[in-house]
């Protein structure tokens, strides 16, 4: 055997091993989490009514959901917790980020298949490489300005945006924003509007929205690379809902087309408000909140 | 004097006199009475308080018509109630549908006149311009461009602030029904839940103040309150004119000042073809009803006023007739099948057919015993139940293809999901997305919504459910009574004259004079011996002894003539022949959005053999429609098509829907005929002599087949559905990301017409295309099943050769499938008929005498 054949059999092992965590956690995860059956056919999915109905969430449901957790899920999965949250207070200040892919019949895939359907091989995909830039840092961390309702993202590196031609000089008229987060300097960029809007999804209540739609009109904003993702760009929409204070699921949208899945959470918004939501299982709304009755239950029933 | 005079007026109303309404004379630009909303009291009309001055004219007009306090009611919430659709109208129809609806273009006061020629909205008698001499309102700043309306006086303080008092609040209820199951203590849902709000200016449109309005944002966008016009100004798309324009309607953070709801009148209120308004952009109060569907009206377009010609959805919505419109288009069942608001004349004599198997929900008063899954009582109420089950009932056959069959308090239910109520909580969760391609998503077809869920759920579903009883008896009241010819000219004359009388003798000798001597007798035989086997509800029709049945005679009972003058029953579509896809409608079927809405028994009709399209769970049926009055309700058949093309001519051109579309074409090549070729249309005109104008014609069209032009409405545009992003990014022409569909407007020299892309079943087209490349053994077992051998290997053949094409060719899609038109036209087609004025071609073949009887006879119905 040679170290090649060595080298790559240890990294077949790890990858064995780390699968086998993986389904183990998610597993764990299943046994506890209230999820109502489902098939692989689209009339085979329970409706979200029915699913809220019969499989309300407890305090201690939405504590144990976790970033890592989710993006082990199927993507049905994902979809059932999403339609039993709700939208939460909109956001103020900066949010950690994560991305992560649908699961499910059609695997895991780059962002540019995705965004064409998941018809690997029938796409022209000259944008790709733009897109699947761009996709590293959409859904990564974002600044929220509530009292303006507005949102700009949050990006440490910009050289993969500079390596596919998209970072433009806005010379000293338009010079790029930055802020400091947890002492790192962090430029700002793809400014979005904020408000409560309708969920893709699951319509019986709101969402927050992030629309980029029109990103030209609002302040800061450079046109490369900001219009890629505006409504002559990729057309990006996003949805949010609170999982707990602190902690947001979200779902990204491309001309009206679901991508991906995505993740947002500030640690120290999460502590503050604990105690609290685990007490009464509450949180300020935004938005409107739908006409079915929501029960979060906790451990005082 | 005129002070006087209007002093007088006012005492007589709280005397219970009926007068001309007071907010009519400020309409209308005559003198005002200040202060009419008195501090002490309410006005009364025929002795009852009225608490709101916006539901005076509609109690005088329960008055005039004779209306009991439940048919009164039931007519109060028709024209009225929105059940909570002013979020459907605002938010879910934009974001979540993805089509824009330009209210402001619609609804603008300063083209208030121009609004029934463009919209076919019948203007509010009650409402006015702000500025206009008598108007409250003084200028569209303070009522942000619309019309000023009875009651915006407390509701325009809201706009932008939380805690309006809906109108509906005080609603009168009638009595609760004696033998209602959940009586006899009055557990009804609150009325607020109807949720009335105030007119907008155009009757059945209705407008509630919108707390989140911000007016700092919305005069940055449109330079003053009183315009929305920057909000729905058009903004290029960078890619080029061939990308559809957007606006700032597209802009979700934008609040506009109103949330708009319509009622069911939006469509179903019409003016009254006994006593039509002298100008229909102006009119009166007692010009108006509420049953017998709006033959103006161009809500299709209304709901696609936001969008570019060169859209998927504007082509998709914007094809219906005037007086038609799609009630499938927003569930999308992906059958184009645009059809009439049916009239709804003498319901009390309208078939109904007994031992039905119906699965459905019934009162009781407990749930003891009972699956919890199937049975449901209200919290905080007492036995307040409702049971799901089958069973045999006696009901109606209601819609185009009799698809509503579960009952008729149901079938009413059902409107208001047609008219968006409920849409969050109960079904916009079941509707198929357009763009979900993959059959395991979520979207990629319709699901059943649930009823029971929606009861539960939707505390707007109840204020409705608790209040059916109402409005069926407002359907079976005096203003759904037959509106004769005979009539409607003695009240043309009594305009002259008060005194004047027109008999049934005056009447025949008329149409005798116009087509021939004995015309209406030889008539009478005529439509007994060609018509009655279909068109009678008599039972020895059916059964072909019409030789001495009387088609006039009335039940003395009901004072309605007995004969409803059509069976409903169904008949196959290839039977009658007229344009089939309004057959095919596919909501009702099994694991489809309105199952619940249709029965047992319409689900197990066999499916026409005749014809090639899917047409299985029900389908590919017509009822036998009523005959009554059809000298008021040409042009005929489910979609207006057979007779002349009506249009409005408005002022304003961007609102000229028929120059748009012009209809005719050549049929040999389905491509429009020269302009010098085109026989016009004809412009609305309510009025008697109109209607029978144009009833003369139609049936001209009618009877003579063979000179009817063919008519079709055509794509008058390429149109393109892209799924995945598109991009231009300034440095490359065009990139494409996804794959685009685009649905040429003619192929091979053909018009396409508008009606192949709601017909186009793209997705599964793509499914079988993706299969055919990665699983091709799968694809050509489910094409020959389908198709059979032959087609199904020819169908999978091109779908290989277009994967291999798409591959190496950017945009190869197009080429593609311009280069194979029967898989667009009639594989992947749910329904590729063309010509929309063929068929039903029953007596042609009779002497042109009996043809011309016809036509007198029919006009005494």
């Amino acid at each position: 055997m040679t170290i090649r054949h060595l080298a790559a059999l240890v990294l077949a092992s790890l990858l064995v091993v780390s699968c086998g965590k993986d389904e183990q956690k998610k597993k764990a995860f299943e046994v506890k989490f209230p999820f109502a059956e489902y098939g692989e056919a689209y009339a085979a999915k329970p409706d979200f009514a029915r699913l809220e109905h019969d499989h309300p969430l407890s305090v201690d449901d939405l504590y144990r959901i976790t970033p890592e957790v989710l993006s082990l899920l199927e993507q049905e999965q994902v979809d059932q917790i999403y339609a039993r949250l709700s939208s939460g207070p909109i956001p103020e200040g900066p949010y950690e980020g994560d991305l992560f892919f649908p699961k499910g019949g059609s695997g895991k895939l780059r962002l540019s298949e995705i965004a064409g359907g998941g018809l690997k091989g029938l796409l022209v995909n000259v944008a790709g490489k733009k897109l699947d830039a761009i996709g590293e840092i959409l859904w990564k961390g974002k600044v929220f300005y509530r009292k303006e309702r507005l949102l700009r993202n949050r990006i440490e590196d910009l050289s993969p945006l500079k390596r596919v031609g998209l970072v433009e000089d806005g010379g000293s008229a338009n010079p790029l924003q930055k802020i400091e987060v947890g002492g790192k300097d962090q430029w700002l960029l793809f400014p979005a509007r904020l408000y409560c809007g309708q969920s893709l999804l699951d319509g019986r209540r709101e969402s927050i929205i992030i629309d980029y739609a029109f990103t030209d009109r609002l302040p800061g904003y450079r046109r490369m690379p900001d219009m890629m993702a505006g409504r002559d760009g990729f057309a990006i929409r996003d949805e949010i809902r609170m999982v707990r204070p602190g902690f947001y699921l979200g779902r990204a949208y491309i001309d009206r087309s679901f991508v991906v899945n995505f993740v947002l959470w500030n640690d120290e918004v999460a502590k503050a408000a604990e105690a609290s939501f685990r007490s009464s299982g509450e949180a300020p709304e935004d938005c409107w909140s739908g006409t079915q009755a929501r029960r979060v239950l906790t451990a005082a029933g | 004097m005129k002070r006087a005079i209007l002093v007088l007026g006012f005492a007589m109303v709280w005397l219970g006199v009926l007068v001309p309404w007071p907010t009519q004379a400020r309409a209308q630009g005559q003198d005002a009475a200040p202060g009419w909303v008195q501090a002490k009291g309410y006005p009364r009309v025929a002795g009852e308080p009225v608490i709101h001055e916006q539901d005076i004219p509609y109690y005088e007009a329960c008055a005039r018509e004779g209306l009991n306090p439940s048919e009164c009611a039931g007519r109060l919430i028709w024209f009225k109630a929105t059940a909570g659709n002013e979020r459907f109208h605002t938010y879910v129809f934009q974001q979540r549908v993805g089509v824009m609806i330009d209210w402001f273009r619609v609804l603008r006061s300063d083209q208030r006149p121009d609004r029934f020629a463009a919209w076919g909205a019948i203007n509010d008698p009650s409402c006015c311009t702000p500025g206009d001499p008598g108007c409250p309102a003084k200028s569209l700043d303070e009522t942000y461009g619309l019309d000023w309306c009875p009651g915006d006086e407390e509701l325009l303080k809201y706009v932008g602030k939380s805690g309006y008092r809906d109108p509906a609040c005080d609603f009168r209820d009638a009595p609760l029904k004696a033998d209602d199951v959940h009586g006899p203590a009055d557990q009804r849902q609150t009325a607020c839940d109807l949720r009335f709000g105030t007119s907008t200016g155009a009757l059945g449109i209705r407008k509630f103040p919108n707390p989140r309005f911000d007016p700092d944002r919305w005069v940055e966008v449109n330079g003053q309150l009183g315009s929305w016009a920057g909000y729905g100004a058009r903004i290029a798309a960078a890619g080029g004119a061939h990308e559809a324009a957007r606006s700032l309607l597209w802009d979700g953070s934008i609040e506009p000042p109103f949330l708009i709801g319509t009622s069911c009148g939006s469509c179903h209120i019409a003016f009254d073809p006994l006593n039509p308004p002298a100008d229909p952009a102006r009119p009166r109060w007692e010009n108006i009803k509420g049953l017998i569907g709006n033959q103006y009206t161009r809500i299709s377009e209304i709901m696609v006023s936001g969008m570019g010609s060169n859209t998927l959805e504007w082509q998709m919505f914007a094809h219906a007739r005037p007086g038609t419109t799609d009630t499938s288009a927003i569930p999308n069942d992906q059958v184009n099948n645009p059809g009439t608001i049916n009239a709804l004349i003498n319901i009390a004599r309208r078939p109904v057919f007994a031992g039905e198997s119906v699965l459905k929900w019934r009162k009781l008063t407990s749930c003891e015993g009972q699956d919890p899954g199937n049975c449901w009582c209200e919290p905080d109420r007492q036995g307040k139940c409702w049971s799901k089950g089958l069973k045999d009932e006696t009901v109606h056959h209601i819609l185009k293809g009799g698809e509503d069959s579960i009952g008729a308090t149901e079938a009413i239910q059902r409107v208001y999901f047609n008219i968006g109520s409920c849409s969050e909580q109960c079904w916009v969760n079941h509707l198929t997305d357009l763009r979900v391609l993959d059959p395991q998503q979520r979207g990629f077809g319709q699901t059943p919504f649930d009823i029971g869920q929606c009861r539960r759920d939707c505390p707007n579903f109840r204020a409705i459910e608790d209040r059916l009883a109402n409005i069926l008896d407002f359907f079976l009241s005096r203003e759904a009574t037959a509106t004769d010819l005979r009539a409607a000219r003695e009240h043309e004359l009594q305009s002259f004259n008060t005194r004047a009388s027109y008999s049934d003798a005056d009447l025949i000798d008329d149409l005798e004079r116009e087509f021939g001597a004995g015309a209406v007798a030889r008539g009478a035989e005529v439509f007994g011996a060609t018509c009655a086997r279909c068109h009678s509800s008599q039972p020895e029709a059916a059964a072909g002894q019409t030789a001495n049945l009387d088609f006039h005679r009335v039940d003395e009972a009901s004072g309605l003539r007995v004969d409803w003058l059509g069976n409903d029953r169904p008949t196959p579509v290839s039977e009658v022949g007229t344009f089939r896809c309004r057959a095919l409608h596919a909501n009702h079927m099994a694991g489809h959005v309105w199952q619940e809405y249709g029965s047992e028994t319409l689900r197990a009709q066999p499916p026409d053999p005749n014809i090639a399209e899917p047409a299985d769970g029900g389908r590919g049926y017509y009822r036998n429609i009523s005959l009554l009055n059809l000298w008021a309700h040409a042009p005929f058949m489910h979609n207006n098509a057979i007779g002349p093309e009506i249009c409005g001519k408005p002022a304003n051109a961007a609102n000229d829907f028929y120059a748009m579309r012009p209809r005719y074409v050549d049929g040999s090549n389905i491509r429009l005929l020269p302009p010098d070729k085109q026989p016009g249309c004809v412009p609305y005109d309510p009025s008697v002599r109109g209607r029978y104008a144009l009833y003369k014609q139609s049936m001209e069209d009618l009877l003579y087949p063979d000179r009817r032009i063919p008519k079709v409405t055509l794509l008058n545009d390429d149109v393109t559905l892209r799924v995945g992003p598109r991009l231009w990014d300034g440095t490359d022409k065009e990139t494409l990301l996804g794959f685009q569909l685009t649905i040429p407007a003619t192929i091979d020299g053909r018009g396409v017409t508008a009606g192949t892309i709601g017909n186009f079943r793209h997705k599964d087209f793509v499914v079988d295309l993706v299969q055919a490349r990665f699983k091709p053994d799968e694809a050509e077992a489910r094409l020959v099943k389908r198709l059979g051998s032959e087609e199904g290997k020819a169908v999978l053949a091109d779908l290989k050769a277009i994967a291999s094409e798409v591959r190496d060719s950017p945009n190869g899609l197009v080429e593609a499938l311009k280069s194979r038109p029967h898989l667009v036209k009639q594989v992947y087609s749910s329904c590729f008929a063309e010509i929309e004025n063929a068929g039903h071609r029953f007596g042609e073949d009779l002497p042109d005498a009996d043809k011309k009887a016809l036509i007198a006879f029919l006009a005494t119905l």
